[in-house]
């Protein structure tokens, strides 16, 4: 199809007739007189001494602005000619039967009009009377910049709609076209740039740019060493980067933002599937397109019509069929939901343009109406999900797969043994609906279809539980027969105006641009987005992987060109390399290398003369929109994930797959792009790093620093888990002294070599938490709380404390084993409830230990309990509390009958390291002796303080290595974290 | 730090131009840019807690909204109608209202209605320790919605999104975006709900498009270990002492690594961030351990799951979080299609105390003042009794209201409302507000009015369009402010 350019005017008069279809009455007439008709000077006249003052006096109240009511506004001629959201208002034709005039005759109850003015007194007979002769006349106006015009016209010379122009580039000029642009932008503000980053620099950056890895020490040191120039090591390197399967996975997480990935559809009531199942064929095919460099035009075109442009007698075509994902991976809801998520994805991801503001009414700025939007509305409602997705790959065949299908079969049986005499059923009562299964469905009774859709979730749960299914594709198929679609008045689908013909951007088409013919139009609808002469694709693309390299796009608003859009920085380099790339086949291997192979993106991020007096950076230009350096950016959520588990040296090399849960303990080993994102609940630490909001198209991540963030680098299990790893790759742990290790360290985490400076700092704080460590481990736990069990000298009153050595669960406890046969500490125990035992004897007492961290008076609460059938059989027990160079405190011979003993005491006053021990010991014998004693202890000058044994309650403290704090603390640091 | 690094043009750019007046969507999306952050200076265009101004001076500087999910019934709580006694068990005359299900007769409230209070509020039995402190009440008894379904009426209550699939941010994450938070310590936007969420899930909470910095953070209250409360909170493997040194080595690393570059507020930032956390961790701990309350504090709001909520959500208000969510449970615990005596009387029976004493505490403490706790479910229920549908809740169906969006009735208290105040009103009969209607928009509009912001100019640009908490609705209720 052809997509010429029109000229500019005619936007302006098209867009006038799109708010005129929306009005309800197609009429290029009255558009024409919208334009601008001359007035005699005593209409005007008439106008402004009789009917403005009381359009001011009676109407402006309320039909101005943007919350005219009813969408009528009347303070300009073109919103008289409008009307409202519903009708027109007035009739140049028939100016007696105008609405305007029954309302304001209060003579328009038949036709459904409401007296006017809303508020206050009927207007008078003679006003009246001026309005009809006003109306009659043909609404004279004075010189109208007509608002509505005016914001359509605006349109005309936006610069994202205009056609793309390929700048000259002088022939003399010898370099990577882009710096021409970016230098002669900076020479014209007289900055210079910053000079070109050092080797392992960009090494680095390139790394993670395209691959979203971390590099490695000893192909750093090679590249940084290698003897040959840069003008031929560089670009071999990138050619190098862009053959990696890592850079498919990389591109295909960001073109993931910008299709709203998800592998679940979002809430679903009742508890239904909200797996998608097959979502990952898409990330797949993502995947794959990406490596194989498929041309960004096809890789549209897949996206939005596969099915349409695959032969589906080639099994090797069928993976193709994945690409729908980008529009059937949407979220979930009524049809018109879900079509208002495709038609916002496809534009605002592959045009730039917030076509979905056009729902309810017109867009507020760009050219695009109602009528248009409607009409990719008609694209979506007549594009269909079949009922069973189409296999595109093999099932893994083998025992298992067959007894997935055995286990299948039995669940689906359940379905149809209830689903199928029903069906009969209803066959005989419909029978003119016997063959048509679907209508039967719908026969179906409230409760049945309640009690089938419990059924089938068993089945569908079961499915994506199993992952057993081959790989299918998630397809739409365009309805046999296409349904035209009406436009929404204000979006609400019960009041239906004119149909909105199914065809393209009139800022991109022109104003008569053929209808669709096909199908429902879908196919061509992709067609012309992949029009290598549409203004808007190859920019928005261009724009997209120049935000991926710089962090920022020359257009900063990288979903939005509209009007109300950032303008480009530089528009002369967008439109050459958006051209550049069309003619390079719209390849984005090329597109990259382009873009990196540039001194622009190659320039060192810290400037030398930054901060210098009489810089003048901050005054020209602070945002560095000229780029007169590179920008400083923190690793993504996905390079800093997978950058962990890289220098751990766990991270899966793995391509392709279904989705992993990424952030439950086990940890997956597989990289970011793997996780399994869940729409409705996505996990909350994905948006602690500012990663994309699956519930909609996302251009452009935030980028923010914020506590939670620090909270999972220090504390996180993930990073315990990497700094596991770290120390036990084979050299560090091989290394034989302390700076070996650093050295060791510092090569897996960052790539370089550890500086004399890091080689003290280390040393110095291994040699710290070794000892602060030391003294630590020597307890059991991290608390002030002690485990154990003992005796006490019935004389010195001291006590013999031995801590118990094993946690199980949820308790301690003497051994694995429990009880014990034949031994002393046979039933010992802790429990966090405050439940215990003692051994069987007085020296196998019960005891729990605190420690005073401080000099303090302390005051111990709490009782001990005995519950019933300890009281039926045991024989009592004797509680005591005894501190360390004060003997018993406290001391109650509980006999067998009693069930609660209290255990408080007066003030005590205690030392730092001073033990309080807390000791049950038994009576005559053991057995039936368990208690429960949660003891707790405030500090009596404020007794807001205090330790409660079960809030404090733990098992045994796994502390980390020195190494390992080590270890984590590089993973910490902003040297790591941050792309120069 | 070099102030003049930043250009004023761009500055004012932002500050006069298109962003809204706060303008932050531009520092948080686009390095490079200007701070607005008047307070804490530089660094924080990468923070998105720093503290922030609101339009004009603000009567609230925090919320408590405690969420009364699954629907409370209006006529059997706050607004009291003789005329449904005497109508009970007859049809209802005027027009038909439809709601979600088939409702039958009017149904008078089994709990009796007393005046409490100076003012004379008239407020059933099933709040009596809410009543005691009725001259604090703001209640509003023409509140009313667009559906009568809980999904879109949580998300219109929570996110004033129009519809149950526009994806628009939760109140508390714009108001922390207006705001930031007094204390970086803890998140600024809490939501406490004890045993799993809500219908609709996260997505109360959401930020949507705002940053992830904005969301609530969900806290079941039911855990009683603090590792389960905040995510990363507790390190497991260092204490708190060998932490410290790590934390020291690593700053130490980072002051080096910024040396030897140009200034750079984005690693400035992230260095205060780690001590932010490393403070974080001891503050929130603290916070949510309500044991370290006198025993009479704990004895007054009860010692229960809301009690506990309710003194956790005072603790937090107490340490400058600005948006506190107090959920009474799991699903939609307050949807009592059956039974409404036994059902209602129960729930109330959970909530009261700890809600009664909630307000007497904050009163107590100076902190009512400037504290809004809000009240209310995300709409109210019939007064007609509800039929019995096979297949809906079970064929004994009885005695039970069904979803009413038509006319409810919501309170707030301090935060620069009238104590001991009743604005609006429904029909005779408690079905459907007539007298000063107030759309959910307009409550949104009035609890931006009084945490000092202009509803309609808190704005954030995305996807062509500047978004707000009232998407193109909402008027301040004047008559609400004192």
């Amino acid at each position: 199809m052809s997509l010429g350019h029109l000229p500019i005017p005619s936007i302006a008069v098209a867009a006038t007739i799109l708010t005129l279809t929306v009005s309800g009455q197609r009429s290029s007439h009255a558009a024409d007189a919208a334009a601008g008709e001359a007035f005699a000077p005593e209409q005007i006249e008439f106008f402004e001494s009789k009917i403005r003052p009381v359009l001011a006096e009676s109407c402006y109240e309320c039909h101005t602005g943007r919350k005219a009511k009813n969408g009528l506004q009347l303070d300009s001629r073109a919103g008289w000619l409008k009307g409202s959201d519903y009708r027109k208002i007035v009739s140049l034709e028939k100016p007696t039967e105008s609405l305007a005039l029954l309302a304001v005759k209060h003579a328009g109850a038949k036709a459904k009009v409401e007296n006017m003015p809303g508020k206050g007194e009927k207007l008078s007979d003679e006003s009246i009377a001026e309005l009809e002769k006003w109306i009659a006349m043909g609404l004279p106006w004075p010189e109208d910049k007509e608002q509505l015009t005016q914001e359509r016209t605006k349109g005309g010379n936006h610069w994202s709609f205009q056609p793309m122009v390929k700048p000259e580039i002088p022939a003399g000029f010898s370099g990577n076209p882009i710096d021409f642009f970016i230098d002669q932008k900076l020479s014209e503000a007289a900055l210079k740039p910053a000079p070109k980053a050092d080797r392992s620099t960009l090494y680095r950056r390139a790394h993670f740019d395209l691959l979203g890895l971390p590099p490695k020490f000893d192909e750093v040191k090679k590249f940084v060493e290698d003897p040959r120039p840069d003008a031929e090591v560089w670009p071999e390197l990138i050619h190098r980067l862009l053959a990696s399967a890592a850079y498919g996975e990389r591109q295909a997480r960001h073109w993931m933002d910008v299709a709203r990935y998800s592998d679940t559809r979002g809430y679903e009531a009742g508890g239904r599937e909200r797996r998608f199942v097959y979502s990952y064929a898409y990330r797949d095919w993502l995947i794959r397109s990406f490596n194989e460099d498929l041309p960004y035009d096809q890789f549209v075109l897949y996206q939005l019509a596969a099915e349409q442009l695959v032969d589906r007698n080639k099994p090797e075509e069928l993976p193709n069929l994945a690409a729908l994902g980008f529009l059937t991976l949407s979220k979930n809801g009524n049809q018109e939901e879900v079509n208002a998520d495709r038609i916002d994805t496809t534009f605002r991801g592959l045009q730039a343009l917030t076509v979905g503001c056009a729902r309810c009414h017109d867009h507020k700025s760009d050219p695009i109406g109602t009528v248009e939007y409607y009409g990719f509305y008609g694209i979506f409602a007549n594009s269909l999900e079949p009922k069973e997705a189409p296999v595109i790959g093999q099932p893994k065949a083998g025992p298992e797969y067959d007894q997935y299908l055995k286990d299948l079969a039995v669940k689906q049986k359940v379905v149809d043994d209830f689903l199928e005499p029903r069906l009969a059923e209803l066959a005989k009562k419909f029978p003119e609906l016997s063959t048509r299964r679907d209508q039967l469905m719908g026969k179906l009774e409230r409760e049945d279809r309640r009690k089938l859709s419990n059924l089938e979730r068993v089945v569908d749960k079961f499915i994506a539980d199993a992952k057993m299914e081959p790989d299918k594709a998630l397809i739409l198929e365009d309805r046999a027969k296409p349904i035209d679609q009406p436009v929404f008045i204000r979006g609400s689908s019960s009041r239906r105006g004119d149909i909105a013909p199914r065809r393209f951007l009139s800022v991109v088409g022109g104003e008569d641009r053929p209808t669709f013919q096909t199908g429902s139009g879908r196919l061509e609808l992709a067609q012309a987005i992949a029009d290598p002469k549409n203004p808007l694709t190859a920019r928005t693309i261009v724009n997209r992987a120049w935000a991926q390299h710089f962090g920022e796009g020359l257009v900063r608003t990288v979903s939005d060109f509209g009007i109300e859009g950032d303008k480009p920085s530089h528009p002369e380099l967008l439109d050459w390399m958006a051209i550049w790339f069309v003619e390079n086949g719209w390849s984005m291997k090329k597109l990259h290398h382009l873009i990196l192979t540039s001194e622009a993106w190659q320039r060192s991020s810290t400037h030398p003369d930054q901060g210098k007096p009489g810089a003048n950076f901050a005054v020209t230009d602070a945002e560095n929109r000229l780029l007169w350096r590179q920008n400083r950016l923190r690793l993504d959520f996905e390079q800093m994930h997978d950058a962990l588990l890289d220098v751990a040296g766990n991270l899966n090399p793995k391509v392709y797959g279904r989705s992993v849960e990424l952030l439950k303990p086990p940890f997956s080993d597989r990289r970011a792009v793997y996780a399994f994102i869940d729409r409705q609940n996505i996990d909350p630490t994905f948006r602690i790093f500012d990663f994309s909001n699956p519930q909609e198209h996302t251009g452009k991540r935030p980028r923010t620093s914020i506590p939670m963030q620090a909270l999972f680098m220090m504390n996180g299990q993930f990073i315990q888990q990497q700094a596991a790893g770290l120390i036990a790759r084979e050299e560090v742990k091989s290394a034989a002294t302390p700076e070996a290790k650093i050295e060791a360290l510092h090569r897996a985490v960052l790539a370089r070599g550890a500086s004399e400076s890091d080689r003290q700092l280390g040393a110095k704080f291994i040699q710290q938490i070794d000892q602060t460590l030391a003294s630590l481990s020597a307890s059991q736990t991290l608390t002030d709380w002690e485990y154990g069990f003992g005796g006490v000298d019935p004389e010195t009153q001291e006590v013999t404390f031995r801590r118990l050595e094993t946690w199980t669960e949820d308790r301690w406890q003497a051994e694995k084993e429990y009880p014990l046969k034949n031994d002393p500490r046979s039933y010992l125990m802790f429990r966090r409830d405050g439940g215990a035992h003692p051994g069987n004897d007085a020296m196998h007492s019960a005891i729990v230990r605190w420690i005073a961290p401080r000099t303090m008076k302390i005051q111990v609460f709490g009782d001990i309990i005995r519950s019933g059938h300890v009281i039926n059989n045991g024989d009592g027990l004797t509680g005591k509390i005894i501190v360390a160079g004060q003997g018993t405190v406290l001391q109650h011979v509980i006999p067998k009958e009693s069930t609660k003993q209290s255990m408080t005491s007066g003030v005590i006053e205690v030392v730092e390291g001073d033990s309080v021990d807390f000791v049950v010991e038994p009576n005559a014998h053991a057995s039936f002796d368990s208690y429960n004693w949660q003891p707790e202890i405030r500090n009596a000058d404020d007794p807001v303080e205090r330790w409660n044994y079960s809030v404090q309650f733990t098992g045994p403290a796994d502390l980390a290595d020195p190494w390992e704090a080590y270890a984590q603390a590089l993973l910490g640091t902003n040297e790591f974290l941050f792309v120069d | 730090m070099n102030p003049d690094f930043y250009s004023r043009r761009e500055l004012l750019r932002q500050v006069g131009m298109g962003m809204g007046s706060i303008g932050l969507s531009a520092l948080l999306g686009q390095e490079g840019q200007a701070a607005l952050s008047h307070k804490t200076g530089l660094g924080d265009r990468l923070n998105p807690l720093s503290v922030r101004e609101p339009h004009y001076r603000a009567r609230a500087k925090r919320v408590i909204h405690i969420f009364a999910n699954g629907g409370p019934s209006q006529v059997d709580s706050f607004d009291y109608k003789p005329m449904l006694a005497k109508y009970d068990g007859k049809e209802l005359p005027g027009e038909h209202l439809g709601t979600e299900r088939k409702t039958g007769a009017a149904m008078k409230s089994p709990f009796a209605f007393n005046q409490y209070g100076e003012s004379g509020l008239w407020i059933s039995d099933l709040f009596p320790h809410v009543a005691e402190s009725a001259d604090e009440l703001c209640v509003i008894n023409s509140m009313y919605a667009n559906v009568p379904n809980h999904e879109p009426s949580l998300m219109l209550m929570n996110c004033g999104a129009p519809r149950v699939n526009t994806v628009t941010p939760s109140m508390g994450s714009w108001i922390n975006y207006g705001l930031g938070t007094e204390n970086e310590n803890l998140p600024g936007f809490v939501a406490l709900c004890p045993g799993g969420v809500p219908i609709v899930e996260t997505q109360n909470w959401r930020s949507a498009f705002l940053p992830g910095a904005y969301q609530g953070t969900h806290i079941d209250t039911k855990n009683t270990e603090i590792e389960k409360l905040i995510a990363n909170i507790e390190n497991k493997k260092l204490p708190r002492s060998a932490q410290r040194q790590q934390l020291d080595l690593i700053q130490e690393l980072n002051r080096q690594h910024q040396a030897t570059r140009s200034q750079d507020p984005a690693l400035e930032a992230r260095i205060q961030s780690y001590e932010l956390a490393y403070r974080m961790q001891t503050e929130a701990t603290d916070a949510f351990d309500v044991t370290r309350e006198p025993e009479s504090v704990r004895e007054m709001y009860g010692d229960d799951m809301q009690g506990k909520q309710m003194l956790i959500a005072r603790r937090l208000v107490e340490r400058g979080v600005r948006f506190v969510q107090v959920w009474h449970g799991a699903g939609q615990p307050w949807d009592s299609h059956e039974h409404i005596e036994k059902n209602h009387g129960r729930l109330a029976q959970e909530s009261d105390r700890a809600i009664g004493a909630l307000l007497k505490d904050l009163k107590m403490r100076g902190l009512l003042e400037d504290t809004l706790v809000i009240w209310g479910g995300e709409f109210g229920r019939t007064p007609t009794v509800e039929l019995p549908t096979p297949g809906a809740n079970g064929p004994d169906t009885k005695l039970g209201r069904d979803h009413n969006h038509h006319g409810f009735t919501m309170w707030m208290a301090g935060g620069g409302v009238k104590g001991g105040y009743r604005y609006g009103s429904t029909d005779d009969f408690g079905f459907k507000a007539q007298e000063n209607p107030v759309h959910v928009h307009d409550l949104h509009a009035t609890i931006m009015h009084l945490l000092g912001f202009d509803h309609e100019h808190l704005t954030y640009r995305y996807a062509g369009r500047d978004f707000r908490l009232t998407d193109v609705h909402g008027e301040v209720v004047h008559d609400l402010v004192a």
